[in-house]
């Protein structure tokens, strides 16, 4: 049961609206200008300690875990070294956008654009960024929906996972600094490799010493609070939390209470020092079991109070917010900051790794239904029963929690990344899908990639249908191929021309970042950069794992080759100039054709006939990408990730031969296309599952929608537990269910008011329903809803 | 008809008597499955290879659900592919309805496949929600003239005769099982009489023959009880006149050839004779 305590903050989390605070900027921006000359590392590393020192402090009522980034509860935060333009561009109509409006006052406006912008012009990423970008790189890659990178543009990278367990719990950020000291003595300033390192433990002592001030400032105010408190009870929390605060970060936590209070203070660290994306937790109940497990022992806690901790810990995680331009909304939608955590899945040695707190993770998700954390779980083969029980009984409750992924392939991802084997066996989730290790450097959405586009240069002379635009090579027309032979030969080579405009897009931005934006604060948190004495922007970490490429359209894309294939070469249906002209006019005088193009074999339905397509596509994806090195010289990866990535690049896109109109949303990660899975979850897994996933490094993601009758009950739930274990037998690497019914959706789209706190899965995490645009609401309900396995 | 008894008012146990739990047996249904032998039978077969089952409550043979679900749950992964499950046997099974209820019920939650072995002898409205959790169930017929039945089981057969019946009205798939004994059941008679009944009631049920062994029959010299051929001299000495019968020397193994003239005359009768050998 959840207390009253938490069912309030839960009711705010859920009826208020994120605002944007301008302080954190400031403070940035005002210690920017003082810092002019000095080493990047070592401005960067001020500026976080100034905010630290000066940034309101804020203990919200009924907080138990505490530490805010703004002066709101649901906040958000500007980070102008990165972009200020999109924000100048859009701020004013943020409350009206359709995807992630925030509140943002004309007085705010009015102050940043006065204050803090002009400081900025000309020294933002951003501006550095596009400067950089060749002109035809540029022309594909910037606001196109064709390639898109622009979180790694007009954005932090994020995208980091904290070490707790070997850096720092048992180090605190007061042996941090110790550790850099001792560092620094062993280098002499004569060396010039050395100043730039004895600059990063500089840099590591400030952002340091600057999260401990921000912890002991909390506690200082929360002294202040209890001696003002009439409430008893509220007086003696008060303590403990001032307590505390004085303790963590600083030293190593003693107790399950403080272990999550770090935690949270890890957190506030990043985001203040770079508002990033998938900031992941990782593997929470192996690191916090240990502290749970001794209070109990010692008679500390109880279960109910540790429940409580858990899930005031869920509601810190979403009430601060990801502000992020109206694009990258998109791409991201649902004020998602993809903060996964996962339980579940094998302990280094190969033993299973459940536990109480394995439980508690799964049981906050479902008693707060908070979209944060990205709740991940690994299943393995031999998986406590218990534990598949605990997740599909979470699934029937129609949150889109948990996602769903297999330790084993999990694993291999990593081993085929290069990763030891214990260290692959200790994997983590990162963002939605993406297999990620706390010791680990990687851009884990380098960019999107719009497969559909090739098949529209390739039949469209190179291009774009929309506009006319010549955006991909030239290609001769259509009317004139003679073979299917020759139309795939078109779309690999347009294809190809895409992959290598993305590898240009991610190696640029990379040396912008190292030059422009390390990260000491994060990479403080892993223990490598330490060792080293690098930035994790740098290199630092002990695995530095290419970036990760991601298709998006896989369906679309292998669904249109099916057809064109099957109408124009095998039936002669039509021909292929009549095909062409078909999708020029969007169906328009064609709906005879379209039928017929319908009718061809769909991906996701265990036929041969597509899904070989698929594969085939797949895999030359992953050798083309696979071809290129990152700045670092580690080989690119590739992923079929979700995010809502789908829906902007479909509308970017004209007709496509599967039937599909123009503006339509693509398909998403290795999901068939909304209702083109017309057999069963069963056939749509194993065609996912042809795709050999394991060589994805950075993730595959299948979204299934379930009628809820399927999994009301106990048995129901044991046979999707089944299913995914079968699933995940043939080697797939994820799967995540949505069982509400459309008649729920619809009744959502109409009366969002009663609807708040409705979870639903958009692809790789779960937000409110409500909070999604309309468009992503329809594409929502459109998905195969299977009503038997 | 007798009114459907009410779930709540049913009787459960999370603790019964096991005599044996046997992993990866493959004899008892589809695939690789745990069979539960439970303690306690209302019948007395003479030829029973199980005569240590027939007493209950032993200490020694005490298991919680819980305790049974932990061996259970370690071969789950094995049921996978193979259409496996659980095949709750005995002694016979009904005869702890509680617990089996408690088992039948975890179990299905939890999706596994389950069958029953039965002698068919117990009331049928009380273990009717137990049954219909089945997906295949053995059903016992072992002798239909009765005056035979009573000598060699220790019970009349009309009950169990009935209960078939109803048996066959679930919807479940069915095995009737006859154990062939030479001197006991395996005369034409006793077949022709056999699947002129299931004919007649249970049309869709399948036909099993299990040829008679001797296993087990050291456990009798064990107990101190009298052994099957005892008993079975003893029974030769009661005034038996069936059609078609007559007693042999002592219980045997029916030849191949004669269990191979039985399911010519189930064929005859349109039953199809099945075999998890």
């Amino acid at each position: 049961m959840i207390t009253q305590r938490i069912e309030k903050i839960r009711l705010n989390y859920v009826n208020s609206k994120p605002c944007i605070s301008t302080e954190r900027a400031q403070l940035f921006t005002e210690s920017h200008k003082k810092t002019e000359g000095k080493p990047v590392c070592i401005r960067r590393a001020q500026a976080f300690y100034d905010t630290c020192a000066n940034l309101g402090v804020h203990i919200f009522e009924g907080e138990l875990i505490v530490g805010a980034i703004g002066e709101f509860r649901k906040c958000g935060i500007l980070t102008p070294e990165f972009s200020w333009k999109w924000v100048d561009r859009e701020m004013d109509t943020f409350s009206d956008r359709a995807q992630d409006p925030y509140v943002m006052t004309k007085e705010q406006c009015e102050y940043v654009r006065k204050e803090i912008f002009p400081y900025w012009k000309g020294k933002s990423l951003e501006e550095a960024f596009l400067a950089r970008l060749p002109e035809d790189t540029a022309k594909i890659g910037v606001d196109t929906g064709i390639l898109d990178n622009d979180s790694k543009w007009r954005q932090a990278v994020g995208e980091v996972t904290p070490d707790y367990q070997d850096q720092l719990f048992p180090k605190g950020f007061g042996g941090i600094i110790r550790e850099a000291e001792e560092k620094k003595a062993a280098l002499s300033y004569a060396d010039a490799d050395s100043q730039e390192k004895m600059e990063f433990y500089d840099s590591v002592i400030l952002t340091s010493k600057g999260i401990i001030l921000y912890a002991n400032r909390y506690a200082d105010e929360a002294e202040r609070l209890a001696k003002i408190e009439k409430d008893e009870k509220r007086r003696q929390e008060l303590l403990v939390i001032a307590s505390n605060c004085r303790k963590v970060p600083e030293h190593s936590p003693e107790t399950f209470y403080e272990a999550l209070q770090f935690m949270w203070f890890t957190q506030i660290g990043g985001i203040l020092s770079e508002n990033p994306l998938s900031l992941n937790p990782g593997r929470f109940d192996q690191y916090t079991d240990p502290y749970y497990e001794e209070d109990l022992a010692k008679k500390r806690i109880t279960p109910e109070f540790a429940q409580e901790l858990v899930d005031a810990l869920w509601l810190k995680y979403s009430e601060w917010v990801w502000t992020i331009s109206a694009n990258t909304a998109d791409y991201f939608a649902g004020y998602n900051q993809f903060q996964n955590l996962t339980v579940g899945g094998k302990k280094r040695d190969g033993s299973d790794g459940t536990n109480a707190m394995t439980y508690m993770a799964l049981k906050a998700t479902e008693e707060t239904k908070t979209h944060q954390p990205g709740l991940s779980v690994r299943v393995h083969q031999d998986c406590p029963e218990e534990f598949m029980a605990a997740v599909t009984h979470l699934v029937s409750t129609g949150t889109g929690f948990p996602a769903i992924h297999n330790d084993s392939a999990g694993y291999q991802m990593l081993i085929n990344a290069g990763y030891e084997p214990d260290d692959a066996r200790d994997w983590n989730n990162c963002g939605c899908v993406v297999p990620h290790f706390r010791k680990t450097g990687e851009w884990t959405a380098a960019v999107n990639m719009n497969f559909g586009s090739a098949i529209e240069y390739a039949l469209n002379e190179g291009k774009s249908l929309m506009t006319g635009k010549q955006m991909g090579l030239t290609e001769k027309p259509a009317a004139e191929f003679t073979s299917y032979g020759e139309v795939e030969e078109a779309f690999f080579r347009q294809f190809k021309n895409l992959c290598y405009h993305s590898i240009v897009l991610t190696t640029t931005a990379q040396r912008i970042h190292k030059e422009m934006v390390p990260r000491p604060f994060l990479s403080s948190c892993i223990e490598a950069c330490m060792e080293k004495g690098v930035d994790l922007s740098k290199g630092g970490a002990k695995y530095n794992v290419g970036p990760v490429i991601t298709g998006i359209g896989l369906a679309v894309t292998a669904n249109s080759l099916a057809a064109v294939k099957k109408l124009v070469f095998e039936e002669q249906v039509c021909t292929m100039g009549e095909l062409v002209q078909a999708l020029r006019a969007d169906w328009e005088g064609y709906e005879w054709l379209r039928k017929k193009a319908q009718a061809v074999p769909k991906y996701g339905n265990d036929d041969p006939y597509v899904d070989q397509i698929a594969v085939k596509i797949a895999n030359f994806f992953y050798h083309e990408i696979h071809g290129y090195k990152d700045i670092f010289g580690a080989p690119f990866t590739t992923a079929f990730m979700g995010i809502s990535n789908y829906i902007p690049m479909g509308r970017v896109l004209g007709a496509t031969p599967c039937g599909r109109k123009c503006g339509e949303p693509s398909s998403e990660g290795v999901s068939p296309y909304v209702g083109s899975d017309t057999s069963t979850p069963l056939a749509a897994m194993r065609s996912a599952a042809k795709l050999n996933q394991e060589v994805h490094s950075g993730g595959t993601l299948l979204n299934l929608r379930l009628n809820q009758e399927l999994v009301s009950t106990k048995r129901g739930q044991a046979n999707l537990g089944a299913t995914i274990q079968n699933f995940f037998s043939l080697g797939a690497f994820h799967v995540q269910f949505n069982t509400l019914s459309s008649k729920v959706l619809r009744a959502a789209q109409e009366k969002p008011e009663d609807y708040r706190d409705l979870l639903v899965r958009v692809a790789g995490y779960s937000t409110q329903f409500v909070n999604l645009s309309k468009s992503l609401q329809d594409a929502i309900i459109a998905r195969t809803e299977h009503a038997e396995f | 008809m007798p009114k459907k008894i009410q779930s709540s008012a049913l009787l459960r146990e999370e603790t019964g008597y096991v005599m044996q739990l046997q992993n990866f047996s493959v004899n008892d249904g589809e695939g690789i499955r745990t069979t539960i032998f439970l303690c306690g039978c209302p019948l007395h077969c003479i030829w029973c290879c199980n005569p240590e089952n027939m007493a209950y409550r032993d200490k020694a043979h005490k298991m919680t659900l819980q305790e049974v679900e932990a061996v259970v749950s370690r071969q789950a992964l094995f049921f996978r592919r193979c259409d496996g499950g659980i095949t709750f046997s005995g002694g016979e099974a009904t005869i702890q309805q509680g617990f089996l209820r408690s088992m039948t019920e975890r179990f299905y939650d939890k999706g596994y496949k389950l069958s029953i072995e039965t002698c068919g002898y117990f009331n049928f409205e009380q273990v009717r929600d137990i049954l219909e959790k089945m997906d295949l169930i053995f059903f016992d017929l072992k002798l239909m003239d009765d005056r035979l039945h009573q000598s060699f089981t220790g019970v009349s057969n009309q009950i169990i005769k009935e209960n078939l019946k109803k048996v066959g009205q679930l919807g479940i798939p069915l095995v009737v099982r006859i154990p062939v004994i030479v001197g006991v059941n395996a005369f034409e008679n006793n077949i022709h009489a056999t699947c002129s009944f299931l004919q007649k009631y249970v049309p869709e049920a399948k036909l099993e023959f299990l040829p008679y062994h001797k296993l087990g029959m050291d456990k009798y010299e064990k107990l101190g009880m009298p052994t099957p051929d005892e008993q079975y001299e003893s029974i030769r000495k009661e005034d038996i006149a069936v059609s078609g019968f007559s007693f042999a020397a002592r219980m045997t193994t029916p030849s191949e050839e004669l269990l191979s003239a039985f399911s010519d005359i189930a064929r005859a009768y349109h039953i199809d004779t099945i075999s998890f050998r």
